[in-house]
């Protein structure tokens, strides 16, 4: 039993019963007096060149309030870097893939809007596209972007050195190259954005996102106006994945349109438009080369992968290391050299997303398995072989401070029969795993740390002021938890005021896993400040040492004799009535290496912690169909600490069916000349809730050294390594390695048929 | 996505509605459940000027046996819900391939809450070049089914190759369904098989003044099996699927004296397989063999039809359709003998 008393706890979500009962308000569900309805015009060409763009006859209709353009953008860029600002919120020269967005209307109502855009009269001159990453680079025709030759965008070059001497003393060596296609998010929210300019002329805006601060900094930017002017205000969010990232061209828009017309101004995103104008999880075609020694350990890898990044650079730097940074954590490699290339192309623009390289990650796990059947180990000693350690360093010199991805394995072996199971199953039945890590936050910067405010209440009660933001995964429950915790409240005496950009202070955001690491470790110091000024007070009145104090249930009493005891309420109303503060702040910085930069230094602490995941799903192939059937899916990761079991294992059960279910059996787009084809619910396969296995989650904890209560990154190893294992179970269970994802029907079928003719019976 | 803007109609009698059908003729559409009708409208695939919804014609919703003069059929109204098809104990014992067929439609809440049979049968054809929003269909030439010249699924095709993903007419279809086209002063009877006119643009044979006021299943005697395929247990259209009857021969019951196999999703229309079919005459209900030749007959019959345009690959379709009417050939195989065997036992006794 742990000391806490809400810490660590299955509490139901502070949110969840408003969700359940439809109470929740998200960006769409906003109406603001006098609100009008903004719509972006955009370019059903994938490479085309703007020669003219012409709004007259658009803002003839009665009802119509702006039309924007390029022309009223002064040609702001965005880009997540200096070096990637390719972005123009309205393109003025060119468009670069279908959805790029070339105006924008604001009218009374939706009718009215449609009619505009359809009368905005854009002259193209049609440029020859290309949709191919590899044919990208070889192409003679205009480039997609001219400052980037070969339409090369993000080179990113990892050498440890001596990789060719470990090659040569290797004991057997394989290359192997594996293919995934771009896929999508398909966030139960489509995008929204409400912007108004109140009457000081503050850009008030509501949208998701991935952290507040990540869109006020670029909207103040781009409008020129100080940052407390821009009021990134908080709303409910339905879901991220690293697909709310950045800021979106409809921020943007949506807000100048909201500066013509003074009037708030709403954006409402069709399901199309989620899928082909925010963000895209890249396409790759990795090539892995692997030597091992005798005993199947690592010596030395090379692999270079190229990256389909759409029309613009997006994280570009960011998601073209992920792919190798997490399997350079979970695996020891000896030596290492990674090349990663992010291509342009005219497809929508990619950018972070929760299983990084769907391909990527299960080729490498593919290719150990052939290297174990190959010298004849188990799948499961193959990894313990090479599996990361506590107190290691990764190959771009990471310390690990915690890591217990070998107790991962074991459990997850036990859990599942892994060791009975393998190789003894029926044909058509078989069984595999995987192992990932991922990084418990990037270098980012100023924006590396959060800092929270805490203030008493004199009915005893505690607001608490963050910038975290909760995308769905539960973090205002987390902040609640934390609080609570520390002040020795209950949950309900809580009050949250996050993801506020004028009311709390900066905040990395949560799309590097590190809400709780860095923003919820910033709650909790604030409030243990808190509270040693409450037990300043009440140590006076019960004439002890503060440090013999402890606070629960709304008591702070002697940790040794809890019959002495004062309530909390009463401690804050006799502070107020002494002229003593009862608020507190605080703050966290993980020391990362800053001088760590993606490309041009990819070296050095890359942030305090990483979790480690291994999952094994059990599966039957129906030989006749091709058709897979999870028997099961046994997912295990070292969270470092379990703050909330019940949220943890709704983010593992969300983690197999996006990484596994879905991002391994069935999704993918298809297109014809750049056009998405399968941009909506219906025709992209997510998995249904009764298409999902029995899943069994199993919490293993590390405690973490600089993590809060040791808790670090929780889930998204299991996301990744879910990959891994479906493609390793399905290819078990067919006898054929698989190396090109998403594994549907068709493909299998045509391993089996074509392993039939092979080895005729 | 917005729906444009309609005259919308509510007619309290089937009277009524035909007199508004007769009026409005092409400029109306009807209204069932809508789940195929508003999807298209919200598209602005087509843009009726008045809707005439079919919502107060109770009388059109029921699922009946007829026995009069001789006759053995399963009358089903023009509005009658999938969720009452799916619970009919009737349909479930005469007609079990319909059964199959509207289990699979949709998601349990299309069924339950408005989808019709009816609608089913006359839903649209679908294609993934076709079945998109205004948006992705602008910037380039339209199709033949948009009213252009081009086809994007099947190169340099001088029609359109869009496809007919109906579970419930491929079922009806194997059930040698025959359904009723009412219009203001008078009615026709078409078989279902004989409904189809092998243009993708406009796949039905009927008018715009007509409706559907009922589908008629023989009971035959037989046995039914319908089998589909898609990535996706609900919420999925099929990708292939397989309706069979197998009628056994009074003479030597384990025998089969006809056969019906039709395939769907992989053409115009549900394709009557006759060949495959007719292979089948005098064949044992457990011959194996001739299953699969049957289904490998009614692939390559598939094969000359079906164009890339709902999903997956062809080649893959292509293969399902033989493995889709074997599966539904022995499942219906075996209920036949299972019921001959019942049957003998009762003999003896
Ligand atoms: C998400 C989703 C999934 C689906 N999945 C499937 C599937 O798996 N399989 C499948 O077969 N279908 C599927 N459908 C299509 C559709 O929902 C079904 O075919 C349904 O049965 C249509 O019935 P309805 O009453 O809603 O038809 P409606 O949309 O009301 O009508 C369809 C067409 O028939 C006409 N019509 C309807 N009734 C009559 C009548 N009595 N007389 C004359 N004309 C009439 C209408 O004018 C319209 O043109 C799906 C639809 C959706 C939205
Ligand atoms: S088959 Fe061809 S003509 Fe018909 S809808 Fe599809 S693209 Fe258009």
């Amino acid at each position: 039993m742990s000391e806490y008393a809400i810490i660590g706890k299955r509490m139901p979500r502070v949110d969840s019963r408003a969700k359940v009962m439809g109470k929740t308000k998200f960006t769409a569900d906003l109406n603001l007096p006098n609100m009008l309805v903004g719509k972006i015009k955009r370019s059903p060409h994938a490479h085309a060149r703007i020669i003219h763009n012409d709004t007259t006859k658009a803002k003839a209709p009665p009802g119509v309030m702006s039309v924007v353009t390029g022309k009223d953008t002064a040609g702001v860029k965005w880009g997540v870097f200096a070096y990637t600002r390719d972005q123009q919120f309205i393109q003025t020269d060119k468009a670069r893939y279908i959805g790029d967005e070339v105006a924008g209307v604001a009218a009374i109502d939706e009718e009215t809007a449609l009619k505009a855009l359809d009368l905005i009269e854009v002259e193209y001159e049609i440029l020859p596209p290309v949709f191919d990453p590899m044919e990208a680079m070889t192409m003679e025709t205009e480039l997609i972007h001219t400052e980037f030759p070969n339409n090369i965008n993000i080179h990113v070059n990892i050498d440890t050195g001596q990789v060719d001497e470990n090659f040569a003393k290797a004991h057997y060596i394989r290359e192997d190259t594996f293919v995934a296609p771009e896929e999508s998010y398909f966030q139960a929210e489509p995008y929204a954005v409400v912007a108004r300019f109140d009457s000081e002329d503050c850009l008030e805006i509501w949208c998701p996102n991935g952290g507040p601060h990540m869109k006020s900094k670029p909207l103040s930017n781009a409008f020129k106006i100080p940052l407390h002017r821009v009021k990134v205000r908080k709303i409910a969010i339905g879901g991220a994945f690293g697909g709310r990232s950045e800021i979106c061209p409809a921020d943007y828009i949506c807000a100048l349109l909201a500066k013509k017309t003074g009037r708030p101004v709403k954006i409402k995103f069709t399901r199309e438009e989620n899928t082909i104008a925010t963000r895209q999880g890249h396409a790759m075609i990795t090539t892995h080369r692997t030597g091992v020694d005798q005993e199947g350990r690592v010596l030395a890898r090379e692999t270079t992968c190229y990256m389909d990044g759409g029309a613009y650079s997006s994280t570009g730097p960011i998601a073209t290391s992920v792919p190798f940074l997490s399997m350079e954590q979970a695996y020891r490699m000896g030596s290492v050299r990674y090349n990663g290339y992010r291509i342009y192309t005219n497809k929508p623009i990619r950018g972070m997303i929760r299983v990084h390289g769907r391909g990527f990650a299960a080729g490498l796990d593919t290719q150990l398995d052939m290297i174990a059947a190959h010298l004849n180990i188990d799948p499961v000693e193959m990894r313990l072989k090479n599996s990361r350690q506590q107190g290691e360093y990764t190959s771009t010199k990471s310390f690990v401070a915690s890591c217990a991805m070998d107790e991962t394995i074991h459990k997850a072996v036990a859990k599942s029969g892994f060791s009975e199971k393998f190789g003894n199953l029926p044909p058509f039945h078989g069984i595999g795993m995987g192992t990932n890590s991922v990084q418990t936050g990037f270098p980012m910067g100023i924006r590396g740390g959060s800092q929270a405010f805490i203030k008493f209440n004199e009915d005893g009660e505690a607001t608490v002021m963050s910038g975290v933001v909760d995308n769905g995964q539960g973090n205002d429950n987390m902040v609640v938890q934390i609080a609570a915790e520390e002040l020795g409240l209950l949950p309900e005496d809580i009050h949250l005021v996050s993801a506020d950009t004028e009311t709390t202070a900066s905040d990395p955001g949560s799309y590097s896993q590190v809400s709780t690491f860095v923003g919820g470790q910033a709650v909790k110091i604030a409030a243990q400040n808190c509270r040693a000024k409450l037990f300043d007070v009440a140590a006076k009145v019960l004439k002890v040492e503060p440090s013999t104090l402890a606070a629960k249930n709304r008591l702070i009493f002697v940790k040794d004799t809890p019959e002495i005891c004062i309530p909390i309420k009463k401690v804050v109303r006799i502070s107020l009535l002494n002229f003593t503060s009862v608020n507190a702040e605080g703050g966290y910085w993980p020391r990362v290496d800053m001088k760590r930069e993606w490309v041009s230094n990819p070296y050095g602490q890359m942030c305090e912690a990483f979790s480690f995941g291994t999952t094994i799903v059990e599966v039957k192939v129906n030989p006749a169909t091709g058709q897979v059937t999870v028997l099961n899916a046994t997912a295990a990761q070292d969270v470092g600490y379990a703050l909330n079991p019940l949220v943890l294992e709704g983010q593992f059960e969300g983690s197999i069916a996006m990484g596994g279910q879905g991002g391994m059996l069935t999704e993918y787009h298809e297109w014809k000349e750049g056009r998405c084809l399968n941009p909506t619910m219906l025709d992209y396969k997510l998995p249904l809730a009764c298409d999902m296995p029995p899943i069994h989650s199993i919490m293993v904890e590390s405690i973490d050294p600089k993590g809060p209560y040791g808790a670090k990154e929780a889930a998204m190893s299991i996301a990744m390594s879910a990959a891994q294992a479906y493609a390793a179970a399905v290819s078990n269970a067919i006898g054929v390695y698989m190396d090109s994802f998403p594994l549907t029907p068709d493909k299998i079928l045509a391993a089996i048929k074509a392993k039939e003719n092979k080895e005729p019976e | 996505m917005r729906l444009p803007r309609f005259e919308y109609l509510g007619p309290k009698t089937l009277e009524g509605a035909l007199d508004l059908m007769a009026t409005h003729r092409d400029d109306a559409k009807i209204l069932a459940g809508g789940t195929d009708l508003l999807v298209r409208m919200k598209k602005g695939l087509i843009r009726p000027k008045t809707i005439i919804s079919l919502k107060a014609l109770d009388e059109l919703a029921y699922i009946k046996r007829d026995t009069r003069e001789n006759r053995n059929n399963i009358l089903i109204g023009g509005r009658t819900l999938i969720a009452d098809i799916i619970a009919s104990d009737l349909v479930q014992r005469k007609a079990p391939a319909l059964s199959r067929a509207c289990e699979r439609i949709g998601a349990i809440t299309l069924q339950h809450f408005v989808g019709t049979l009816a609608g089913n049968i006359l839903q649209d054809n679908r294609c993934w070049h076709y079945n998109q929003s205004q948006f992705h269909r602008s910037g380039r030439g339209a199709c033949h089914k948009d009213g252009g010249k081009i086809c994007y699924a099947r190169q340099d095709s001088d029609r359109c190759n869009s496809t007919c993903q109906s579970d419930g007419a491929t079922a009806l279809m194997a059930l040698n369904a025959s359904i009723t086209l009412q219009r203001k002063g008078g009615r026709r009877r078409v078989d279902l098989a004989d409904f189809y006119t092998n243009d993708g643009i406009a796949p039905h044979a009927i008018e715009s003044h007509e409706l559907l006021t009922q589908i008629c299943i023989p009971i035959q005697g037989g046995q039914s099996a319908y089998k589909r395929l898609s990535y996706r247990s609900a919420i999925d259209y099929p990708l292939v699927c397989a309706g069979v009857l197998l009628i056994p021969s009074t003479a030597s019951p384990t025998e089969i004296s006809e056969a019906r196999i039709v395939v769907g999703a992989m053409g115009r229309s549900p394709l009557y397989m006759a060949a495959a079919s007719a292979s089948l005459g005098g064949k044992k209900l457990d011959d194996t063999d001739a299953f699969q030749k049957a289904g490998k007959a009614a692939m390559d019959t598939a094969a000359t039809f079906a164009v890339h345009n709902v999903g997956s690959t062809l080649e893959y379709r292509y293969a399902m359709v033989a493995e889709m009417v074997f599966q539904a050939l022995t499942e219906a195989g075996e209920a036949a003998r299972e019921t001959g065997q019942k049957a003998a036992n009762k003999g003896v006794q």
